[in-house]
């Protein structure tokens, strides 16, 4: 198919028709309202619905209405409306039910500003909502990734029946990049949806379908706990996805994810022009993270440390430093708010620590 | 004699580029000239974001109050009045993406009407999404023309993909635009490209593969607007 100029947040939305989504509920917050705006447009064409909803917690409540029915649903919104999803973003995880939630981040806390950042990370990935859950979260860092990644997420929230969420921040949503939408070759083997409510009458030889989150029993609730964790790990163990960016006998190693990490490699490029070989890790999937991978290539003999690059005062920061354990140097660059740091900048971090 | 374009089209089709290319060759050619950016739907990717440019050109720039401050809610102010009346002799209106984002020029129908050389031009990026049909450009067209209260005098050819874009694109636009003007009357104004595309469009037009009808005018261009990776990173969103 000829190649597209496309903004991230039109070609997450055209992703998710593509991956066979047919349902989407939101509501409007800069800098996602591309997504909605191009549901709106697209999804009557193809038989599926777009609803506007009063607001982000209806929104939420809808996909899990949609999911417990069967169908490929999802919803976007970001940061601030994200926080107005978390309490249902808690019951579709227990639940078990499949959607995918994409987080266009915008500066925060609070109404925060309209520019990019990285301040949802710990929301993210450490919960946000009440209850011990995981979302497994797909950090793209380019438009034809997040492209790439929307058929992933919605067959890996099928797979292991969760919600999975797509955090980009604003660069993402708002650039126009020249993409493609290429034949998904290898389709991964979908499970039926046996536990989904389609509709029950006497004799249909199968039991009540029954969607919900409350055990009033502690065996029974442990024993959800039990089902969620023991999936987790699976999902450690299967699922988790970095990239490694000349890691290998590097002296520096920088830890970024999203848009940052595109910069973070044109900083590895500025260094090596000065004789500096620095490698990146960028983790795909935040979580599950990376931790292995994260850990092999700080550790190695040539690294003197390792730098943190993050829209935000340092929350994955705390993630590879438990990596790292101790055995290496973690330093750590980025501002809280908006302001996205440009390679010279980290360049000038690099100097900085080799200096010192 | 005061001569006015006002550029409308959808998100993304290169409205704000073409705005800043013409403004800076009317005031290279010693015209008075002023812009007036009349979006009020979308905080980024506004014309006004290129000000200091425009300004340091001579070029006066008019813009919604509050643009470019992060607050998504801006109102237009009064002087764009001014520009239908005073001894600007070029006069440049650039107007938000889509049907909503045109809704902003109906209110000087009255003042558009009395313009005796006004070109209301149409810009189309066949690479863009929801883009690339012809009847899908023809219902956002037929939208876009009932909110602005304009009639389209003319069509513009700007498919492209920014960095990537080659000779196929401007073909593929040439092919989609030339059903677009044959279905609703609109003659093609220009068609718009960086100079290497258009010197390599001028070879098919020489050795007639091309009818003259659908390219219009060749709009050799500058990109002042669109952000590739490494200007994002220096200039946010």
């Amino acid at each position: 198919m000829a190649k597209k100029l496309m903004k991230g947040c039109e070609a997450v939305a055209e992703a998710a028709i593509q991956a066979g989504c047919r349902y989407f509920f939101g509501y409007p917050i800069t800098p996602q309202n591309d997504i909605p705006e191009y549901m709106s447009a697209r999804l009557p064409k193809v038989g599926g619905c777009f609803l506007q909803a009063e607001s982000e917690i209806a929104a939420i409540n809808m996909v899990y209405g949609a999911s417990g029915a069967g169908a490929r649903v999802m919803t976007s919104s970001s940061s601030p409306g994200i926080s107005l999803k978390m309490e249902g973003i808690s019951y579709l995880a227990g639940a078990e039910l499949p959607c995918v939630i994409v987080n266009m981040m915008r500066g925060g806390p609070g109404l925060g500003s309209i520019q990019a950042s990285q301040g949802d990370y710990f929301q993210a990935t450490k919960g946000g909502g009440h209850g011990d859950y995981h979302m497994i979260v797909l950090a793209p860092s380019s438009v034809q990734e997040a492209i790439d990644l929307m058929q992933d997420a919605f067959d890996l929230a099928d797979i292991y029946r969760t919600p999975v969420m797509m955090l980009a921040d604003g660069i993402i949503g708002q650039m126009m990049e020249p993409v493609e939408f290429k034949e998904t070759t290898k389709k991964r083997e979908l499970p039926e949806k046996t536990w989904a409510a389609t509709g029950w009458k006497e004799g249909c030889g199968r039991d009540r379908a029954v969607i919900n989150s409350l055990y009033i029993e502690n065996e029974e609730l442990q024993e959800m706990n039990d089902r969620l964790q023991a999936r987790y790990a699976t999902i450690q163990a299967e699922e988790t996805r970095c990239e490694l960016y000349n890691t290998e006998g590097a002296e520096i190693i920088l830890c970024a994810y999203g848009t940052i990490a595109r910069i973070c490699k044109s900083a590895i490029a500025l260094a090596a022009k000065e004789g500096v070989k620095v490698g990146l890790v960028r983790p795909i999937t935040i979580w599950p993270f990376p931790t292995d991978a994260m850990r092999n290539a700080i550790c190695q003999d040539s690294v003197t440390s390792a730098i943190t690059v993050e829209v935000n005062a340092g929350q994955m920061f705390e993630d590879v430093r438990l990596a790292v354990d101790g055995k290496k140097k973690v330093d750590f660059l980025g501002r809280p708010g908006s302001f996205v740091p440009t390679a010279e900048e980290i360049l000038d971090k690099i100097k900085q620590i080799r200096r010192a | 004699m005061k001569h006015t374009t006002v550029l409308i089209g959808n998100f993304g089709s290169g409205k704000s580029e073409l705005a800043i290319n013409m403004a800076l060759s009317s005031v290279k050619s010693g015209k008075k000239t002023v812009v007036v950016d009349i979006d009020l739907i979308n905080p980024y990717f506004r014309i006004s974001e290129r000000k200091s440019l425009l300004e340091e050109n001579g070029i006066k720039l008019i813009y919604p109050r509050y643009a470019m401050t992060g607050v998504e809610a801006t109102s237009i102010p009064p002087e764009v009045y001014s520009v239908f009346i005073d001894d600007h002799e070029t006069v440049i209106f650039d107007a938000g993406g889509d049907p909503t984002g045109a809704i902003a020029l109906g209110q000087y129908r009255a003042n558009f009407a009395e313009l005796s050389r006004l070109d209301v031009f149409y810009i189309i990026n066949g690479r863009r999404p929801l883009s690339s049909e012809v009847d899908q450009n023809i219902a956002l067209l037929d939208k876009i023309q009932s909110s602005a209260r304009l009639s389209i005098t003319g069509l513009v050819n700007n498919t492209n993909l920014a960095h990537e874009t080659g000779i196929f694109d401007l073909l593929f636009g040439y092919d989609l635009i030339s059903h677009i003007s044959e279905q609703t009357d609109i003659p093609i104004a220009m068609t718009m490209g960086t100079a290497p595309i258009l010197d390599e469009l001028s070879k098919y037009i020489e050795n007639g593969t091309l009818d003259q009808r659908y390219i219009g005018k060749l709009y050799p261009i500058k990109r002042y607007m669109h952000r590739d990776w490494d200007t994002f990173t220096h200039l946010g969103i």
